[in-house]
């Protein structure tokens, strides 16, 4: 009875959850919001929380000399407390006190105040932002376990499997200690297993496993959603065996590097799909690709490649026309629909890469995030468009899939009823994080001072000087005993600096796209002396670089971003990984006037600087850095519109379609 | 052309649905330039839904056995490239669904539902708040009202009963159109605060039978009236009913019919009110009622009513006479679409139409409508101000807020930020710096005539009273009034004949006493100078009253016209001395005497110094078609209270508010200020104390400035009450 009853009550917290989601508000009611938001975390501002740690801090010479014996009792009655719901602020300073204490015991890292201003910036329901090197880890533990005692439930999500997984046994003790259970959600479980792990205390996981089994879950309750009365909703449910929620409610996420997982990624769409049923359409996909490699870009058809958006010119059609005309497929007879087709084959022949938007890995194309440079192995790409690349390619045209529902992140986070999250750079994403999810912004300070060195942007006037000064540099850097780290957009880019690399003979790393255990192994040796790391901006993300002694003396990690990125986060996130913890350090981007950034972005002021017979670099910096930070703002600004527009198109859908 | 993507990624949430309309939904079909529409009406929510031939296709395929996947290949299979790709088909789904239009096979989403209960509750408080100059208090459902009354009129509902309508109503134009001079002549009386009393009463009584009038013929066309309430039409009550359900009327002239309703029975209540009105004697309550009737159910019905310019019948029965639907919010599409295309050359922006007839319509329709909103604004504004101010200062910031703060934020949030402008931003924010700088150029910068109305009487250069000298009965008038007089002409002639006997003894007793004093004379009496001294009294007594004899006939003081009283009245009665008999004004040099409030003396005290040529025009009221130019030749600066001439008051039919307690009702409310003008040529000026109106043509000034001006003259010495 008690087991049917815990079912009873996963299956309607899950109920709960699909409701709870909330909608995004406009005009005056925006206003409001935000200014009601403001109001109300008031009492969790900078200066308040910075009393209440230095408080904690005051509680730790006692605490500290506790017996294990009697720490364990009094974390048995803090947790009682709040089991009891009598939670006041003395006892949230006691539990983060012995949570602290705990940690300190069993890993020997003891929580700085800063460190206790994030943890209670967190357990109050705040976007932390927290320097990469601030120990974000242990933050992060803390206020899990605060979380957990007062919410039951806790959901972490890390960057990736490896990370979860290592987080999750490395804290396993702390968390045990303070009687709490713990789990990791894996790509390999079986389902079983999974629902064994979300009824742990705190679940860490990657947000594509956590939604994915959210919506799954979904996807078997919605038919209960309306049996209501107890009684119809255990029958039913208990016929079915295993038909429960693998995830029993949303309650509490924890997001290590929030930015990237609510923002970047906030509006990517997980989707839940199967193989189309339907007659073959790879000749169709193969038949595309041909008539879209005949045309001509310019006569033929014009491509705008900022919105990846191919247009047909009437030459173009009637020659498309006459091609398609001579094809036997019935879907050729449709005029509307062989033009869409091949207008998706041109825009899969000249916006979508190879290196850039997707490499091929075992015969099978693979989508690359452009963000991160990541490998998104299960993803494809809608309505045909992953089967026109395949088609392109000369690969086998896989079936189109058909959704069975779909959920972005950014819907998802917002049905958890308390969301909180850490990052390195919440503070530009502030406005966002603000209207979308509701989340006032914490701006924790760093512990040291941070000594890192800016250094002036180069700029030249063709990718090749940029590469070439690059290889320079690294060069100049190496002989220094320096370690260097060299981010790049895309993999296109790192392999080429790897080549020019190796023809100097210096042993390099290249990071990209590799399995996640080894990626943050490679970044933890990538802080020794005169190592060399070429990776892809976001590669190893979550993992700290550690200096070694002789690197240190040597003058630091030195970053390079071969590029600047569409967003100005992504390029301090980068930067961000050398001078952590007061270390010394420095940075530098190198830029060329043909850079993606300038060229879909600001054309205009592109054209200011580039002047025919322009070569290598540029003397005068200081204007076509503007013209950088400008497009970099013009791209934010689209990504923001296009992240609206999502979300406006979602609450469409949500107001006027039945079912969710 | 614009992009139709096939597929749509959210097409896994209706695909597998077996949707169909709600049982009660009934489709009517309509036609609207030569096109086939189908409208959905919900009864019982009263929403309402038109869809296009391919749209009612698909709406009529879901029967809730097929799923919404198979409609579309269906769909597909017949129309090809013209059938609605996925995208479309979803949106007109969910619009269906949302609308309550469509019953699905999924559970009710009962969160859902009452969320959007909820929104529809929010929207139309704003759509309340916005619209404060039409506040809507919905009072009772009046469906059983009307449902009773429906059967008691349809029998004259019909085309006898049109004819019938037809004849009452002309019938009483043409019985009143001879007596239109009295009827424009009680307008004063109609509106002076007396009767506003009996005013509001009439409205609220006519305004009911108007909207009876919508609700029978909507019934009698079998649609339902669901809500009945007042709706506050710049803070006035006025009763409304919801007629929408005509909307799904099939024919154009039964939404007609029911459009015009409203009109159609106040009008005949307005011709009822005539034929009362010439049937009754002036004074009579009932006369004064049946004045006011007409009055509300004429002019109420062709200034607000019948305007289509505004949201009331006139437009939805412009709105189907010319087979546009939706007029309003088109018009204000095709407008903006044209900006859109030609100012900011945004290429694929879809308009409205490309009916070119249609677009005609709309782009007319659409500027008139943007010009009649401004005009209606401001004047609404002023005339609130005027009588509360600080009423209608509110009203004026919360309407100017909604129709202009927020329009204007909402235009500068898209020129900001709206991805269509994506390359075409700096062109689009030249264009409107450009247009916004025309408009500062032209209202901050080219003068416009700048002119002042006041209203104002004709003072006489001279004027006197015209008495009798003495007493006695009326022979004889020699002048009416208007008959123009020399000085010394015989006005009147009056007969006393007890004076005449007494002179005719007083002549008897001269002669007796002369012939004694004489004969005393003759014997050297002593009592000759005793008789010498009686003589001379009585000739002395004899020239008195030979001299009133003399003043039995009146004459004029000086040259002029008679006014006042008509001495020929009085022949044959009996006046005593002293009493007035009538006046002699004298027209020539007579002056114009004006009445500004103080407010409004800053322009006439720098004309008085010389600073500002002004030129007056005076037109009369008797006489609408004359009109004469004058010069300000005296500009009294002490504001008084005390207006030159009672007509210029309220209490005397004028314009300026005066105190009621007061009986000469020449004690206005607020100080006055006067101005004297004098005709230039030297013209007659008409019969003195006429009123007049007299427009002062200041020299020409930009508009910005005037405006500036006037809203200074507005809030001037109210803000420091």
């Amino acid at each position: 009875m008690s087991q049917a009853l815990t079912r009873y009550h996963a299956l309607y917290e899950s109920l709960m959850s699909r409701r709870r989601a909330e909608r995004t508000l406009k005009g005056l009611d925006k206003v409001a919001a935000w200014t009601r938001m403001k109001l109300t975390t008031q009492g969790s501002s900078l200066r308040v929380l910075k009393r209440e740690a230095e408080q904690i801090d005051a509680l730790a010479p006692k605490v500290r000399g506790y017996s294990e014996a009697v720490l364990d009792e009094a974390i048995g009655r803090v947790r009682e407390r709040f089991l009891l719901r009598t939670d006041d602020k003395e006892t949230v300073r006691e539990g983060m006190a012995l949570a602290r204490e705990v940690a300190r015991r069993l890993t020997g890292e003891e929580a700085y105040t800063v460190q206790l201003v994030g943890a209670l910036g967190l357990y109050r329901g705040r976007i932390v932002e927290m320097l990469t090197g601030e120990g974000k880890t242990l933050t992060g533990s803390i206020a899990a376990v605060m979380l957990a005692w007062k919410y039951r439930r806790v959901h972490v999500f890390t960057v990736n499997d490896y990370l979860a997984k290592r987080d999750a046994e490395s804290r396993e003790a702390i968390y045990t200690r303070c009687r709490l259970t713990v789990g990791a959600i894996q790509q390999e479980q079986s389902p079983d297993e999974r629902a064994t792990i979300y009824s742990r205390h705190i679940v860490y996981g990657t947000p594509k496993q956590i939604t994915a089994d959210y919506l799954r879950d979904q996807l078997r309750i919605r038919p209960l959603a309306t049996a209501w009365a107890g009684r119809q909703m255990m029958a039913r449910f208990g016929n079915a065996a295993g038909a429960g929620p693998i995830v029993p409610g949303l309650c509490v996420a924890l997001v290590d590097e929030a930015d990237a997982v609510l923002i970047d990624e906030g509006v990517v769409p997980l989707i839940i799909a199967r193989s189309r049923r339907e007659d073959d359409m790879a000749q169709v996909y193969l038949g595309a690709a041909e008539i879209a490699r005949k045309l001509d870009e310019g006569p033929d058809f014009s491509v705008d490649r900022l919105r990846r958006k191919a247009e047909l010119k009437s030459r173009g059609l009637h020659r498309a026309r006459r091609m398609w005309a001579e094809r036997p497929e019935a879907i050729w007879r449709a005029d509307r629909r062989a033009e869409e087709l091949v207008r998706q084959a041109l825009v899969a022949r000249c916006c979508y890469l190879r290196g850039r938007q997707y490499e091929i890995v075992d015969g099978q194309v693979v989508i690359v995030d452009e963000y991160t440079g990541r490998f998104l192995h299960d993803r494809s790409w809608e309505h045909g468009l992953h089967q026109a690349v395949e088609a392109k390619e000369g690969l086998e045209v896989t079936a189109d899939r058909e959704t069975l529902a779909r959920l972005s992140f950014q819907r998802f986070f917002r049905s958890y009823p308390v969301l909180c999250g850490m990052t390195g750079t919440a503070a530009d994403a502030m406005r966002e994080m603000e209207t979308v999810y509701r989340r006032p912004v914490l701006c924790v300070p760093t512990n040291r001072p941070i000594v890192r060195k800016k250094l002036p942007m180069r700029i030249f006037a063709e990718p090749e000087s940029k590469i070439d000064a690059i290889v320079e540099e690294i060069e100049r850097l190496h002989a220094l005993e320096r370690p260097v780290l060299a981010g790049t957009r895309s993999i296109e880019v790192s392999q080429l600096i790897s080549e020019r690399l190796t023809a100097r003979g210096l042993e390099h790393r290249v990071l990209n796209a590799l399995q996640d255990a080894e990626e943050s192994e490679l970044v933890e040796h990538a802080g020794a002396a005169g190592a060399i790391t070429v990776a892809t901006n976001m590669a190893g993300r979550g993992t700290d670089i550690r200096l070694d002694e002789r690197a240190r003396r040597a003058g630091g990690l030195a970053v390079i971003l071969t590029e600047m990125h569409g967003a100005k986060r992504i390029d301090r996130q980068f930067i961000g990984r050398s001078g952590r913890q007061g270390d010394p350090g420095s940075s530098q981007i190198f830029a060329a006037l043909d850079d993606d950034l300038l060229t879909q972005h600001a054309p205009d002021l592109r054209t200011v600087f580039k002047r025919p017979g322009l070569r290598g670099e540029l003397r005068q910096t200081k204007a076509a850095a503007a013209a950088f930070r400008i497009a970099q703002r013009r791209s934010e600004a689209r990504d923001r519109r296009n992240r609206a527009a999502v979300l406006r198109q979602d609450d469409w859908i949500d107001e006027h379609l039945p079912g969710s | 052309m614009a992009e139709r993507p096939t597929f749509s990624p959210f097409w896994h949430r209706v695909r597998a649905l077996k949707p169909r309309l709600r049982p009660h939904v009934q489709v009517t079909r309509q036609h609207y330039r030569g096109r086939r529409w189908h409208v959905a009406h919900d009864p019982t929510t009263n929403q309402f839904f038109r869809l296009n031939p391919i749209g009612h296709e698909l709406v009529g395929l879901l029967d809730g056995k097929r799923t919404v996947e198979e409609v579309w290949t269906i769909l597909l299979q017949r129309h090809g490239d013209d059938s609605p790709t996925q995208q479309e088909a979803l949106q007109l789904i969910g619009q269906l669904y949302s609308s309550n239009l469509l019953s699905v096979d999924a559970p009710p989403e009962t969160e859902q539902l009452l969320r959007r209960g909820r929104e529809r509750r929010k929207k139309k408080a704003m759509g309340q708040a916005v619209g404060l100059m039409y506040f809507k208090i919905r009072l009772f459902n009046p469906d059983g009202i009307f449902a009773w009354l429906e059967p008691l009129f349809r029998p004259i509902l019909n085309r006898v009963g049109f004819f019938v309508w037809l004849a009452v109503v002309l019938g009483a134009i043409v019985a009143i159109l001879p007596h239109f001079d009295r009827l424009a002549a009680s307008v004063d009386n109609t509106l002076a605060p007396a009767n506003w009393g009996w005013l509001t009463v009439v409205f609220i009584v006519t305004k009911a039978i108007h909207e009876i009038g919508h609700g029978v013929i909507l019934k009698r066309f079998g649609g339902q009236v669901p809500e009945f309430g007042v709706m506050l039409l710049v803070l006035f009550p006025a009763p409304y009913v919801d007629a929408t359900a005509s909307w799904a009327l099939e024919s154009k002239w039964k939404r007609i019919a029911v459009g015009s309703g409203g009109m159609i029975f106040e009008l005949f209540v307005a011709a009822i009110a005539a034929m009362v009105w010439l049937s009754t004697e002036p004074g009579a309550l009932i006369h004064q009622i049946a004045y006011n009737a007409m009055f509300i159910a004429s002019i109420s019905t062709i200034l607000f009513n019948a305007n289509p310019l505004m949201r009331f019948d006139g437009y939805y029965i412009l709105s189907d006479l010319l087979e546009v639907p939706n007029l309003m919010q088109r018009a204000q599409n095709m407008i903006k679409h044209f900006f859109k295309r030609y100012a900011f050359g945004i290429e694929n922006d879809q308009p409205p139409t490309t009916n070119a007839g249609e677009r005609r319509i709309l782009v007319t329709y659409g500027i008139l409508a943007l010009a009649y909103r401004v005009f209606l604004f401001i004047s609404i504004t002023l005339f609130v101000m005027g009588k509360m101010f600080a009423l209608g200062l509110l009203l004026a910031i919360w309407t100017g807020a909604m129709w202009f703060v927020l329009p204007v934020g909402k235009f500068v949030h898209w020129l900001a930020s709206h991805p269509s402008l994506l390359d075409k931003r700096v062109r689009a924010v030249t264009a409107t710096m450009l247009m916004l700088a025309m408009g500062v150029v032209s209202l901050g910068m080219v003068p416009f005539p700048d002119w002042r109305k006041a209203s104002g009487v004709v003072e006489p250069a001279r004027r006197s009273g015209v008495f009798f000298a003495s007493d006695g009965f009326i022979v004889e008038a020699f002048v009416s009034p208007g008959m123009r007089v020399g000085a010394g002409d015989a006005i009147a002639t009056i007969d006393n004949p007890e004076i005449r006997v007494e002179l005719a003894t007083a002549r008897a007793e001269l002669a007796r006493a002369e012939v004694r004093w004489r004969s005393a004379l003759a014997r050297s009496s002593p009592a000759a100078d005793e008789l010498a001294e009686a003589v001379t009294n009585l000739t002395e007594r004899v020239a008195i009253l030979e001299n009133r004899i003399d003043r039995l006939t009146v004459r004029a003081p000086h040259a002029g016209v008679v006014a006042g009283a008509d001495p020929s009245e009085f022949v044959g009665a009996w006046v005593q001395e002293g009493t007035a008999i009538c006046e002699i004004v004298e027209d020539r040099g007579s002056r114009i005497v004006a009445t500004l409030s103080q407010r409004e003396n800053t322009w006439a005290i720098r004309h008085a110094t010389g600073d500002l040529p002004v030129v007056a025009s005076v037109r009369f009221l008797s006489d609408a078609g004359r009109s004469i130019e004058g010069n300000i030749v005296e500009v009294v600066e002490s504001g008084q209270s005390r207006l030159a001439h009672a007509s210029l008051g309220y209490a005397g039919g004028g314009t300026i508010a005066t105190d009621p307690q007061d009986e000469s009702g020449t004690m206005a409310t607020s100080r006055q200020f006067e101005l004297r003008i004098v005709p230039a040529d030297g013209e007659p000026t008409g019969a003195p104390g006429e009123r007049v109106r007299v427009r002062f043509t200041l020299p020409s000034r930009p508009l910005m400035a005037q405006w500036a001006d006037r809203l200074h003259k507005l809030v001037q010495g109210r803000v420091t009450l």
